[in-house]
C-alpha cells in the first residue's frame, strides 16, 4: 500500500486536489505537462474571474503558491505520464523525464481544450484579424486596452457571438459549454469599463447565465452597462470595403435578414474535450464518454470515479465545468483518492 | 379555401413523409437559416418561419405558407449546411412541395405551369436546354459573355472533344436506351404521376411520346437478336 496520490494536471481542479491530499496528511505528486502551474486561467491569461471578480493571476496564483510552498507536494513541470501499471492501492507511473512514481491512487485533473474557431470558417476567425476569441479578449482586458488588432483603433462596435464550438451538430459539438454566456456578459462589462464609448452586442440562441449569475451578470450587463442582447445566430462574417466586418444575421423580431457592421467580432469559444484525451485514455486505461470527455464511474455513489478502480477525476476532464465547481470537485477527488491509501499510523509492508 | 380537416390532412401527409424526422430535429429560433438564405433577401420567405410552423403544428399557417412562400425557396440547401440542430428547412420545403402536388393545390399548378415546356424538352431530348436555344435577349444575366457563344454554333460545338457534346439541338446526345431507362425511373419515382396531377394535357402528350420511344427501343432490341 502506498501513501501517495498522483495528480495529473495543475489547473484549479488539480491544485485543489493536491492541497486536499496533503491536508489529509498524505503526500501528493503533481505532474503538469506545461512549464507553468495554474492551468487554463493562467496559461490563457484570463482577466477577472466569474463570479468573484478577482484577477485570475491573483486568485489562481494563490492556489499555485499554496501548492508550491507545500512540502507534501512534489511537482514535475513540463512532464507527462507515459505508462501506468498496477492496481488500486499500488500503482507505478512512469514519467517522460525518466522518473517513476509509486502511488496508491491517481487523480486526473486534465481539463479541456479551447475550441479552435478555424473549424467554423464562415465566422471569419483566421481570415480577418479583427475576429478574435474570448481568450484573446480576456488577454486584452488583462492588458487594460481594447483595440482592433488590424490597425490598433478603438472599436466603436463589438459583437460577441455565443455558442462558437458549442451546441452545434454540424461540427459534432453536441454540448453546452456552460460558462461562455456568463463569461461573455462579464467581458461585455469589462470592455465597457475600459472603453465606455464602445457599444457591445451579444448574439445568442439562449442565455444560460444559470443560478446566481442571472442578476449579477445578465441583468447588470444590460441595466448598468447597456449591453445589447440580440436573439440571432450569425450566419457569416465578411469584410466591407471600409475595413469593417459585416455580420449576416436575422432580426428575429421583424423576421428579416439583416447585415450589420462591426469593428471587432469576438467568438465565445466553447470547451472541447482535452485534445490529449485519447492518449490519456490509453495511458491510464480509462474510458471516454461519447463526446470524448472522461467517463464518470457512477453518478450517485462514485461521482469522482472513472472506469478504472483507483483512478479518479475532477473538473473539466468530465465535461465543461466552471472554475468554482472544478475546485470543489478537485477537493472531493483528492479526498476520495486519499481514502484509498493505507490507514494512518501504519507503514506499508 | 380548404376546410380544417383538409389542412390537417395536408399537415399529416407532410409529417408522415419518411424523410420528415430526419429533416426536423428541433428549433431554437436562432435565425441562422434565414440569415444565410438567398431567397429571404428578395422574397417574403423565411426558412425559420417554415420550420417553426411545422414544429408547432400550425396547420392553418402551414397551408397558407404552401400558397406562395414555399415556392420562393431555391433549394440551395445552405440552411441545412448552417443549422446547428442539423435541420434541413430546404428539405422540409421539398416535402411540402410534393404534398402540394399530391393534393393538386392550385399554387403548385400555377408555379409549375411555366416549367411544362422544360419538362417536354427534357423528356423528348433528355436535356432541359439546348445550345440553339441561347439567344442574347433571353440571358441578360450572362452580360457581355454571351458574345462568346454567338458565333458559328456548329463549329464551336465541334471544338468540344467529347463526341456526345458535338450537338446543337440538344445539350448532349442521349441514347435511346438511356432515355427508356429514364422513363422507367420517372415512372417508378412518381414524377409522371405528379405530372398527371398538375397538367393532364401535357401528361397525355408525354405519355404518347414515351410509348412511341419504348416501341422503337423494343424493335431495336429485336433487330439485335435477329443479327
Amino acid at each position: 500500500m502506498q501513501d501517495t496520490v498522483l495528480i495529473v494536471g495543475s489547473g484549479p481542479a488539480g491544485l485543489s486536489a493536491a492541497a486536499q491530499v496533503t491536508g489529509a496528511g498524505r503526500r501528493a505528486v503533481l505532474v503538469e505537462k506545461e512549464d507553468t502551474l495554474g492551468g487554463a486561467p493562467i496559461l490563457s491569461g484570463y482577466a477577472k474571474l466569474v463570479p468573484s471578480g478577482e484577477w485570475a493571476r491573483d486568485a489562481i496564483g494563490r492556489m499555485v503558491q499554496r501548492v508550491e510552498e507545500d512540502p507534501g507536494v512534489s511537482v514535475h513541470k513540463g512532464t507527462r505520464v507515459t505508462r501506468l501499471d498496477g492496481e488500486a492501492g499500488d500503482f507505478t507511473a512512469e514519467l517522460d523525464n525518466g522518473q517513476k512514481v509509486q502511488a496508491g491512487a491517481v487523480v486526473l485533473a486534465t481539463g479541456f481544450t479551447h475550441f479552435d474557431p478555424v473549424n467554423k470558417p464562415e465566422w471569419g476567425f483566421g481570415t480577418f484579424p479583427d475576429v478574435i476569441t474570448t481568450t484573446q479578449m480576456e488577454q486584452m482586458v488583462a492588458n487594460g486596452r481594447i483595440t482592433c488588432p488590424s490597425d490598433g483603433r478603438t472599436p466603436e462596435r463589438v459583437a460577441i457571438l455565443l455558442c462558437v464550438g458549442s451546441r452545434d451538430r454540424q461540427i459534432g459539438r453536441e454540448w453546452c459549454s456552460k460558462i461562455c454566456c456568463t463569461v461573455s456578459t462579464n467581458l461585455a462589462m469589462e470592455i465597457k469599463e475600459l472603453s465606455p464609448e464602445t457599444e457591445v452586442f451579444i448574439y445568442y440562441m439562449d442565455i444560460r447565465t444559470f443560478g446566481l449569475y442571472e442578476d449579477r451578470f445578465y441583468w447588470t450587463s444590460q441595466e448598468e452597462f447597456q449591453t445589447r442582447f440580440v436573439k440571432a445566430r450569425i450566419a457569416e462574417v465578411t469584410a466591407s470595403g471600409d475595413g469593417r466586418l459585416l455580420l449576416k444575421g436575422e432580426d428575429t423580431l421583424v423576421k428579416r435578414p439583416i447585415v450589420i457592421p462591426f469593428d471587432l467580432v469576438v467568438h465565445a469559444v466553447g470547451m472541447d474535450p482535452n485534445q490529449d484525451n485519447p492518449e490519456i485514455s490509453r495511458v491510464f486505461g480509462v474510458d471516454l464518454e461519447k463526446h470524448g470527455y472522461l467517463q464518470r464511474a457512477e453518478h450517485y455513489t462514485n461521482p469522482c470515479g472513472t472506469s478504472r478502480p483507483g483512478i479518479y477525476a475532477c473538473g473539466a476532464a468530465y465535461g465543461p465545468e466552471t472554475i468554482d465547481d472544478s475546485i470543489s470537485q478537485g477537493a472531493a477527488a483528492g479526498c476520495r483518492a486519499a481514502a484509498d491509501l493505507q490507514p494512518h499510523g501504519r507503514k506499508a509492508g | 379555401m380548404a376546410t380544417y380537416a383538409e389542412m390537417q390532412q395536408i399537415y399529416d401527409d407532410i409529417r408522415g413523409d419518411f424523410r420528415y424526422h430526419h429533416e426536423l430535429n428541433g428549433c431554437l429560433n436562432c435565425g441562422i437559416c434565414t440569415a444565410t438564405c438567398p431567397s429571404a433577401q428578395f422574397y417574403d420567405y423565411s426558412p425559420r418561419e417554415i420550420v417553426q410552423l411545422l414544429w408547432t403544428g400550425n396547420v392553418e399557417q402551414i397551408y397558407d405558407a404552401m400558397q406562395e412562400k414555399i415556392w420562393a425557396c431555391a433549394q440551395c440547401m445552405t440552411c441545412a449546411a448552417r443549422c446547428p440542430f442539423q435541420n434541413s428547412p430546404g428539405g422540409l420545403v421539398a416535402i411540402m412541395r410534393e404534398v402540394a402536388i399530391q393534393h393538386e393545390m392550385q399554387s403548385a399548378k400555377d408555379v409549375l405551369r411555366p416549367f411544362g415546356r422544360v419538362m417536354l424538352k427534357l423528356i423528348t431530348t433528355g436535356n432541359q436546354l439546348s445550345p440553339d436555344m441561347i439567344q442574347p435577349d433571353h440571358f441578360p444575366d450572362w452580360g457581355p459573355n454571351i458574345q462568346k457563344v454567338e458565333g458559328d454554333l456548329r463549329t464551336l460545338r465541334k471544338a468540344i472533344p467529347m463526341k456526345t457534346l458535338q450537338t446543337t439541338d440538344t445539350a448532349w446526345e442521349v441514347s435511346l436506351k438511356t432515355s427508356v431507362e429514364m422513363y422507367t425511373i420517372w415512372e417508378m419515382t412518381g414524377v409522371l404521376k405528379s405530372l398527371e396531377l398538375m397538367d393532364e394535357n401535357l401528361f397525355d402528350v408525354i405519355e404518347d411520346f414515351i410509348d412511341e420511344k419504348r416501341e422503337e427501343y423494343d424493335e431495336w432490341l429485336e433487330e439485335q437478336e435477329e443479327d
